[in-house]
């Protein structure tokens, strides 16, 4: 080590926690003198929290929607304005005066065919409407199926010849989020994935650096352990990571109106662990490979997938099918993500996630240790 | 015949021999052009589903009859919930649901079976975790479909309802949810594995120093780039059949449209991707700097394409910035052929942008590529 800090505290350094506070002051200095790392490790998870924030959303609003009325009576008139009146459509151009063309040129997303003879039929008992809905967005296919059937059957209700049979009515409330609004869901989420990609990616990039110019084998000759050098990379990192989660967590408050529902010590101790444990997650790629290249695209590509995909952030974890689902057991994102919702959103406070705090200790101790038995041996054959 | 033995004697040859070979050797490049493209298409076709079924119910049926048991298996008749718990009264179904272990909740009121025997109407409370909007909104939608068709069923006299709407889905009807994910991965995959080698080859010769031993060669910079660029072209293509035949055989995607008109724009995309990882390889000075830049690119890219959520979905200033994402044709355009199966003509807008971007980014990078040399 030719850092001058360490060779002054020379008594200091023989206590063993001394020794890793020292490397973590000079990993430090050194992280905060490396501009374009700094820019990156504070504009990056920003940039990813805006677009994922505001650009994620799973239920379309406006969807296009074309009309055949081939009635083109009052009542027929009357049922399509009550369709457009819910907000949740804009009207589309019926193209070719067929049904199927305005959604083969992804102009509308669905067209209702109102049949010739449709008032006098709805006199008489009872007529067909038919939908035809663009199957490709599956998700949104679905909730355009739900809405155009919620509207009918209201419309039905404001018809003069309907009488409402007595049976049951369902009181629906929905809990925790009565507005539906997605950005509740998708942002704690979004926590999940950036506070594990950029603390694991700035830590194995810090790691690697020191393979590559060969400061690593210094090491080697000092007194400090492969242990101790660790810890002390680690906590650096670990502090870089807080002041991300910071960040990231303050700026979504101000954004997306965010607001603690419960205590804030589940969330504090389980960030604390579960960036903990995306530094050691860093430490070990770092460890594994060989060159900065490597250790970036090791921890985006890995990290990025298996937090963006395997965690429940955008879809329900139990639509993961069999063999990837036993992956996304050993996910700590999973886990992180069922806590950072009940946080913000949920607010059962611990007897809904005391669970992920043990989960995610073992996990980070487990990625650690396999990062220092790497960086032991390797010193051992130096 | 003459223009051909003119090629095989031309510098442009000798230089694209060169980088044919200087790709094969390179071991990392070659396992970036199949192993990242298989997983992710595999992980992001299998792992993305949006459906809403088997959800889990917790019932408390203060009821006790027949008449509530037939009620709850019509609810769970279709799969979109399973019963997974009887608590016992309403307190206990609410901590299950805070702690979320159900997801939705129904209480059947001891007057259950009176009520509907002496013709009154009667009230269920349904209450559903709203965390995840998106399932709460659908799972809503269901609970009231079902209770209105098991009410008809109890009056024979309403069984029709007046409206009835039959719904057909286009292009998917099975609504898989590969289906939607897959061609959009496609584009994904190109974009990343696309900028992502043609940078690195770039910039690896200017990092090591050997293209200042190029540029002393009689060879022009257009004559270096294009041979830089050819063998990435076929070499990406092949990553383009890779992907097809997995979503043919794999996830039985129908590419009803025609093949080789999406061989073709798939190409046409494929210099789009070039031109991205040539221009990153310009604007960056080390790997490192390439790989860290590609990521920040490449995530807006991405999100804003609709590969993953739909475009419809986001705000309008994302829906228009969406515009300006050439993924965002290409995945129109693999989305048309491959579900819809259209003609050409309706997808006349979106192949002008991509070739208008393929020309911008390809003319940009050569030109900042050339002064970069002088």
């Amino acid at each position: 080590m030719n850092w001058p800090m360490t060779r002054q505290t020379n008594r200091q350094t023989n206590r063993p926690t001394s020794r890793i506070l020292s490397q973590a002051r000079k990993e430090l200095v050194q992280f905060s003198r490396d501009r374009l790392t700094v820019a990156l490790a504070l504009i990056l998870p920003l940039g990813m929290l805006l677009i994922y924030g505001y650009a994620i959303r799973l239920e379309a609003k406006n969807i296009p929607l074309s009309v055949q009325d081939l009635d083109r009576s009052p009542l027929s008139r009357s049922y399509v304005e009550r369709l457009f009146a819910t907000n949740q459509f804009i009207p589309a151009p019926l193209i070719d005066s067929s049904p199927l063309s305005s959604l083969d040129h992804g102009l509308a997303k669905a067209t209702v065919v109102i049949p010739p003879h449709f008032s006098r039929e709805v006199a008489e008992g009872g007529s067909q409407v038919q939908i035809l809905v663009d199957g490709t967005d599956v998700n949104n296919a679905r909730v355009i199926q739900n809405s155009i059937r919620g509207v009918t059957n209201f419309f039905i209700q404001s018809l003069p010849n309907s009488v409402r049979p007595e049976g049951i009515r369902a009181r629906v409330r929905i809990w925790f989020n009565p507005g539906r609004q997605e950005s509740l869901y998708i942002v704690p989420g979004i926590f999940g994935v950036v506070l594990w990609v950029f603390p694991s990616m700035l830590s194995a990039i810090a790691l690697v650096r020191e393979k590559e110019q060969g400061t690593a084998i210094q090491v080697y000759a000092s007194d400090l352990s492969s242990t101790e050098w660790l810890l002390g990379k680690g906590l650096a990192y670990w502090l870089v990571a807080v002041a991300e989660a910071a960040v990231v967590m303050g700026v979504s408050g101000l954004l997306f109106g965010l607001r603690l529902q419960t205590g804030p010590f589940p969330l504090l101790l389980g960030t604390g662990i579960y960036l903990a444990a995306a530094v050691s997650f860093g430490l070990f790629v770092g460890a594994r490979t060989g060159n900065q290249n490597g250790a970036v695209q090791g921890t985006a590509i890995v990290g990025f997938l298996t937090s963006f995909l395997l965690s429940g952030f955008i879809y329900r974890l139990e639509n993961i099918p069999f063999p990837l689902s036993l992956i996304s057991n050993i996910i700590p994102a999973r886990y992180y993500i069922l806590l950072t919702r009940d946080a913000f959103v949920r607010g059962a406070g611990w007897a809904g996630i005391w669970f992920v705090l043990p989960i995610l200790a073992l996990q980070g101790f487990v990625l650690f240790k396999l990062a220092s038995k790497i960086m032991q041996s390797m010193q051992l054959s130096e | 015949m003459n223009f051909i033995r003119r090629l095989f004697e031309s510098r442009f040859w000798a230089l694209t021999l060169k980088e044919i070979r200087q790709i094969l050797k390179n071991r990392q490049l070659i396992f970036l052009l199949i192993f990242p493209p298989t997983v992710q298409l595999l992980i992001f076709g299998l792992a993305l589903s949006p459906n809403v079924d088997h959800l889990s119910l917790g019932i408390v049926d203060y009821a006790r009859s027949s008449e509530s048991r037939e009620f709850v298996s019509a609810l769970v008749e279709n799969d979109v919930f399973d019963v997974a718990a009887y608590p016992k009264n309403q307190a206990e179904l609410g901590q299950a649901v805070r702690n979320g272990q159900l997801i939705a909740g129904l209480v059947i009121p001891p007057s259950f079976d009176r009520d509907l025997n002496q013709g009154d109407s009667t009230d269920v409370q349904v209450l559903i975790d709203g965390v995840d909007a998106n399932t709460a909104g659908i799972a809503r939608g269901y609970i009231q479909q079902t209770i209105n068709q098991y009410t008809r069923q109890l009056n024979p006299q309403f069984k029709t309802a007046l409206i009835e709407t039959q719904t057909r889905f286009l292009y998917n009807p099975g609504l898989s949810s590969s289906w939607f994910f897959v061609p959009g991965v496609i584009g994904l995959v190109l974009t990343l594995t696309g900028s992502l080698v043609s940078s690195v080859t770039v910039i690896r010769e200017k990092d090591i120093g050997t293209l200042e031993q190029l540029l002393m060669t009689p060879a022009a910079g257009w004559e270096i780039l294009l041979a830089k660029v050819v063998p990435l072209f076929i070499l990406l293509m092949g990553d383009v059949l890779l992907a097809s035949a997995m979503g043919r055989f794999v996830f039985q995607l129908p590419f009803r449209g025609n093949f080789f008109l999406f061989l073709a724009l798939s190409g046409l995309y494929v210099f789009v991707s070039i031109g991205i990882g040539i221009l990153l390889a310009t604007l960056a000075r080390t790997q490192q700097q390439v790989v860290l830049t590609s990521f920040f690119f490449n995530v807006p890219i991405i999100q804003l394409s609709g590969a993953i959520a739909p475009i419809e979905s986001m705000p309008k200033f994302f829906q228009i910035l969406s515009w300006l994402d050439p993924l965002r044709h290409y995945v129109a355009i693999a989305r048309s052929l491959i579900l819809k199966g259209v003609a050409v003509e309706a997808l006349l807008p979106n192949i002008l942008t991509l070739l208008m971007f393929a020309v911008v980014l390809l003319s940009i990078s050569v030109r900042r590529f050339r002064s970069q040399l002088n």
